[in-house]
């Protein structure tokens, strides 16, 4: 997954590429997936049709796909930055599963693949979960290292194992929380205390 | 669930049966009450008697099979002496039953934008608490109620993630994986080394 940052940031210069799915993904917000249509994207981006189809010979199907791809990425960047500074890996776990929940749910886009067209699109998610898994993974790494460098986990943890099973925990719980409210901080600090870390970190 | 498969008269299970060949052969969207009732070998007028239309037939269908779930994982808990025996047999039992469950790898294999909605967002959810519930009795000897639900519905979901992004190391149908998955990362949060419930 590209680490791109937020590529929707003004005054942050555009590949001709970007701005494309940028545009795409201001049309999806505003007409939904099944009505956005290459010249709305056109109008949107500045850009003419012929450009856009240089650019994307597979026309709308292709941008609508690669713009998911896109966004779901920015979000998980997002989510990165959000919690990079956490001192521990608790608390990076927790305030990474609260900024998740509440920004997946106020997420139109991902929100709209699924009311309009479910069929063409869910099939993504499926791909786009085997690209973030290894991103979620290497991104823990480094903290799970400095946990057992802190002598704060157990003893013979695999932190590469560890590392896999914390990313499935957390891309699991972000697309369906089941029975948590992850609103709720307490039930945020049980579940990582419990699910999450009972195997990984030593206990207090 | 509003009943289960012991309240269904013998015609019903026979039509389900039926259902349950016919989807397994040429998937759910081209499966019609016709198909079922000559599979079943009863008048069309015998399956709307049984069941109003497709949907009702296939929700009766998901809970049969869902009931059958949950008797086999029971079954595998039963002889086993600690949580994680019991854990490593729910999970591998339960694999077993999804991979061997005709309609259902069916409709995986070329039916899977009908399954994907039910494995994302507000859906999969009621997936999980299904899931939940349905093995929770499992580990009743081991855990109180509540914990054992919270345990279940964790298990549900590291195995369908396994199932649906699978891992180049990690193989969700062998037992010698998931035995030490679970006394890795699982149980050790539920209970403490002398596996007592925390």
């Amino acid at each position: 997954m590209a680490t791109t940052g937020d590529a929707r940031d003004p005054g942050d210069p555009l590949s001709l590429h970007d701005r494309l799915l940028a545009a795409t993904y201001g049309c999806v917000e505003r007409f939904g997936l099944g009505k956005t249509t290459i010249d709305d994207i056109a109008k949107e981006s500045g850009v003419s049709r012929a450009t856009i189809y240089r650019q994307f010979p597979g026309g709308r199907d292709e941008l609508l796909l690669e713009t998911v791809g896109w966004e779901i990425a920015n979000y998980f960047n997002r989510l990165a930055d959000q919690v990079r500074d956490a001192p521990t890996l608790a608390e990076l776990l927790r305030g990474g599963l609260s900024f998740a929940h509440r920004s997946i749910s106020e997420h139109v886009l991902l929100r709209k693949i699924l009311q309009t067209e479910p069929e063409r699109l869910l099939p993504l998610l499926t791909t786009e979960s085997a690209k973030t898994l290894p991103f979620i993974a290497d991104f823990l790494l480094p903290y799970l290292r400095r946990e057992a460098e802190n002598g704060r986990l157990r003893p013979g943890v695999d932190i590469d194992r560890a590392s896999e099973y914390l990313a499935r925990s957390i891309l699991s719980l972000i697309g369906a929380p089941g029975r948590w409210n992850l609103d709720d901080p307490d039930q945020v600090a049980d579940l990582v205390d419990v699910e999450l870390l009972g195997g990984i970190t030593a206990p207090t | 669930m509003d009943f289960t498969a012991d309240d269904l008269s013998p015609k019903a299970a026979q039509i389900l049966d039926a259902a349950s060949t016919c989807i397994g052969r040429v998937g759910l969207a081209k499966t019609t009450l016709d198909d079922v009732a000559r599979e079943a070998r009863c008048a069309r007028a015998t399956v709307y008697r049984c069941f109003a239309n497709k949907q009702q037939l296939l929700a009766a269908l998901v809970v049969r099979e869902a009931d059958a779930l949950r008797a086999a994982v029971v079954a595998a808990a039963q002889p086993t002496a600690t949580l994680a025996d019991a854990v490593t047999a729910v999970v591998t039992t339960s694999v077993d039953f999804l991979g061997t469950n005709a309609p259902l790898t069916f409709v995986c294999a070329h039916e899977p934008e009908l399954l994907l909605p039910y494995l994302a967002f507000e859906r999969e959810d009621a997936v999980l608490r299904t899931a939940a519930v349905l093995v929770a009795p499992a580990f009743l000897r081991f855990l109180t109620a509540s914990e054992a639900t919270r345990l279940g519905e964790w298990i549900a979901r590291i195995t369908l993630s396994y199932l649906f992004s699978p891992s180049e190391h990690f193989d969700i149908a062998d037992a010698q994986h998931v035995r030490a998955l679970v006394d890795d990362f699982v149980v050790p949060g539920f209970v403490d080394s002398e596996g007592v419930s925390r």
